[in-house]
């Protein structure tokens, strides 16, 4: 068989009569790179479930040339076991009834070595960082040895570099005959290294593309036209407004370490900086929920360290870096969700008692202006696309105009479309005079939005960019901790 | 109702007939049976809405603190604590009148709290586990009601850890004549309304439900987890104690360290069965209530052994715990 995986006349109908998939075919050839691309709710993760054996077609074939490794968008592993214990579970090499763990470390150390993937097999899961989580989940799927490896959104977590070895690995792996179907949004990946592209949009396949195909043409296949421009920057005097001094939070690599910013109401202060170099330490030291030495101020104030509901009385909303994770009460509906974080307040607080309508009506204004799409207020926030779930968190921060939007990843693993309307909404909250701070991995994302792009190197500044002077070679210095100037 | 729902009601009803038949009865007849002794007539009925009140309170105090996350399987130590304090307060004024009986459920309500909130306490400011503090807190009740009562507290001409009898004025009114049904019951039902109330429609139960489900999204939505901890522990424990409070002044009319038999531990499964929801739990109480007092007919009747309801009150629980298994089987419509 010539394709290590071929679907034909795909057809998913999910219980309540959506149709995520509605005749879709696709074959993966042995040892292709294949990229399957579509917006949010485009049935991309449902071809790749199916395509996978984890989920069953209402219609429709699929055939595999052998067994179908899947490593999905958000981990699955068991975070308090090690790495090797992870590899072989389940497959756990034996001498008589006991675990040969000195077997099952060799064959993970092993595995390890001959896919370059590097992995310490005795550290424990929870300590690891997102990239080396994700070979550890390779791994495991490699251990079956499968013909082809299926990828839910493999670099939403990663830095750039982590990004460039898993492309590496996997071109390793289709030089032996095993294939990739790697599922994203994005492009700039699929352009580089895909061989061939598939476009999915509302459960059929719209286009299809060899590999280096200009990426503007791939985004108007996924959205149906052109992407929608961002809003437009309004000049305006900006006031101070949050200020940073001296910050020292968190412990270890990921630790900050004496950091000065500033932002001043009415500009975006894009944060950059490679994975693991202070962000979530300063995420959450700036969201209150975690204990730091130094002063941060907000219109001249001392906030107090480790108090979330004084900052979000002041005036500070943040959308999360982990949606799933710090965001969302998935089994609860929409309108729920949205009130989250304002409950204490007018108008859903009333007395001691929660207004439901209240709750409903600004539910109602969040998904109009965001464009949540939910079946209604009531559908769970886990029945949501994750693109759709980013928008209700985006929503529910800017429901009333904050005077410090903390935006973490605001647009991490979401389509072109909803990524370009969350950016345009981060904009329009700046001209409103909100005061943003935005941390991101994504530089293109800090170019487009931000005012000002601080690097961030080991905890510390290590250098700051106007945006007149955004220019990839000295940032790209400055993220490795070069010296810049 | 959702798909297959249907399947563990089914499962335990097989499960039932199965056991009976190994217990060489007919299950039909067995079933007769232990509905005409839990609800064939005006007496029967009555002991068995006892028994859901009994049931009730304890049932309610788990779902509640279950519902923000906790695991209170402490209800019989503050049923206990709740006890003593009403069996001592009844007492104490014996020509107060009705203010003596208010008085009782007033200092059971605060005792049964006070319970709790040891173990909120440990939970909510240093992190330990409220699932060992409650489980010791019984053991130390138990303890504690011993030695007061048979040291500081002996009441005068006691023969064993007792408080003395209270006065008629303390006893909670009788609904039915020649009953021992008491306003105890319509008290359970309008805690359970009013926790209905406070878990739907305000912001603390909102915090509490939002804590339950995903403890750190709720955290970063402004909620003290350690003082939801604090306070959700110490208001179940207060529900516990009432409930050893009425049983005090309702049933016993003294204290007995023996008043809480089991009920704490039922009540764990009373409250799952219920959903973790008030209205819920009021019904699995009823279910759980016509199985225990329809044992004994029969047993004599049907010749079934009322240890087969302890089996089916312990298979309602498995079954629940493999619901979304069952649920996830059961065929398409």
């Amino acid at each position: 068989m010539e394709f290590a995986l071929e679907v034909r006349d795909l057809v998913k109908t999910y219980a309540g009569g959506v149709r995520a998939l509605d005749g879709v075919g696709l074959g993966v050839r042995r040892g292709e790179i294949h990229a399957l691309c579509g917006e949010n709710g485009a049935g991309k993760t449902t071809l790749a479930a199916i395509a996978a054996g984890r989920l069953r077609a209402s219609g429709g074939s699929v055939e595999r040339a052998g067994t179908a490794g899947f490593v999905p968008q958000h981990r699955q592993l068991v975070e308090r076991m090690r790495a090797w214990e992870n590899v072989v579970l389940g497959r756990e090499p034996r001498r008589g009834a006991r675990l040969d763990a000195a077997a099952a470390r060799e064959r993970v150390r092993a595995l390890s070595a001959a896919y370059g993937l590097p992995v310490d097999p005795d550290a424990r899961i929870e300590t690891l960082d997102a990239g080396a989580q994700q070979r550890v989940e390779i791994l495991r799927e490699l251990a079956r040895e499968p013909a082809l490896l299926i990828l839910d959104e493999p670099t939403a977590a990663l830095a750039p570099a982590e990004s460039a070895a898993l492309f590496a690995t996997l071109r390793a792996l289709a030089a032996r005959g095993v294939a990739s179907l790697i599922v994203t949004h994005d492009l700039n990946d699929v352009a580089a290294h895909a061989e061939r592209i598939t476009v999915l949009r509302a459960g059929r396949v719209v286009a299809r593309f060899e590999g280096g195909t200009d990426v503007r043409a791939i985004a108007r296949a996924m959205v149906g036209g052109a992407v929608p421009a961002l809003a437009d920057r309004v000049p305006r005097a900006t006031a101070p407004c949050f200020e940073i001094r001296g910050l020292v939070a968190g412990d270890g690599a990921g630790a900050v370490r004496g950091l000065d910013l500033d932002v001043r109401a009415g500009e975006i202060v894009g944060v950059a900086g490679v994975e693991g170099n202070g962000q979530r330490a300063l995420a959450d030291a700036v969201a209150g929920v975690l204990r730091y030495r130094g002063t941060q101020r907000l219109d001249g104030a001392e906030l107090a360290p480790g108090d979330p509901a004084a900052r979000i009385a002041a005036g500070i909303r943040t959308i999360p870096r982990d949606r799933q994770r710090e965001g969302l009460v998935l089994d609860w509906s929409l309108s729920e969700n949205l009130a989250l974080g304002d409950q204490r307040r007018a108008p859903l607080r009333r007395g001691l008692g929660l207004d439901r309508r209240a709750a409903r009506e600004r539910a109602r204004a969040v998904v109009e202006r965001f464009d949540v799409r939910a079946p209604s207020l009531d559908a769970r926030a886990s029945a949501l696309s994750g693109g759709n779930q980013q928008k209700l968190l985006a929503g529910r921060a800017l429901a009333e105009t904050p005077r410090l939007l903390l935006a973490c990843e605001p647009t991490r693993g979401i389509d072109v479309g909803a990524a370009a309307l969350l950016r345009s909404r981060l904009i329009e909250a700046r001209n409103a005079g909100v005061a943003v701070l935005a941390i991101s991995l994504d530089l293109d994302e800090l170019f487009e939005i931000a005012d000002r792009i601080v690097v961030l190197f080991r905890g510390a500044a290590a250098g700051e960019f106007a945006r007149d002077a955004f220019e990839r070679g000295a940032l790209g210095a400055a993220l490795a901790g070069l010296d810049a100037r | 109702m959702k798909r297959g729902a249907w399947l563990p009601a089914l499962v335990l009803v097989l499960a039932g007939a199965g056991a009976t038949l190994l217990a060489g009865a007919n299950p039909l007849n067995a079933a007769v049976e232990l509905l005409r002794g839990a609800l064939g007539g005006p007496q029967p009925l009555a002991e068995t809405l006892v028994q859901t009140a009994s049931l009730l309170f304890p049932a309610l105090a788990v779902a509640f603190a279950l519902r923000a996350g906790f695991f209170n399987i402490g209800a019989d130590g503050q049923a206990v604590a709740g006890g003593l304090a009403a069996g001592l307060a009844g007492a104490a004024w014996p020509g107060a009148g009705t203010a003596a009986l208010l008085a009782a459920l007033a200092a059971g309500t605060l005792a049964g709290g006070a319970w709790g909130a040891l173990a909120g306490a440990l939970r909510g400011r240093f992190g330990g586990s409220e699932v060992i503090a409650t489980l010791m807190l019984n053991v130390l009740a138990g303890l504690l009601a011993s030695y007061l009562l048979g040291g500081p507290l002996r009441a005068p001409g006691a023969t064993g850890p007792e408080t003395a009898a209270l006065p008629e004025s303390a006893w909670l009114p009788v609904l039915l004549p020649d009953s021992r049904l008491t306003l105890a019951l319509p008290l359970a039902l309008a805690l359970a309304v009013a926790l209905q109330f406070v878990l739907t429609r305000t912001v603390y139960g909102f915090e509490l439900r939002a804590a339950g489900k995903a403890p750190e999204v709720a955290r970063r939505a402004g909620v003290d987890l350690g003082s939801l901890a604090f306070g959700t522990l110490t208001l179940s424990g207060a529900i516990a104690g009432l409930g050893g409070a009425t049983i005090v002044t309702g049933i016993l009319h003294r204290f007995d360290p023996a008043l809480s038999p089991g009920y704490g531990f039922i009540g764990i499964a009373v409250a799952l069965v219920g959903g973790l929801e008030p209205l819920g739990v009021v019904l699995a109480a009823f279910a759980f209530a016509i199985l225990q007092s329809g044992s004994l007919t029969m047993q004599a009747f049907a010749h079934v052994p009322k240890d087969v309801v302890a089996l089916l009150e312990g298979l309602a629980i498995l079954t629940l715990a493999s619901r979304r298994a069952l649920v996830a089987r059961a065929p398409a419509r």
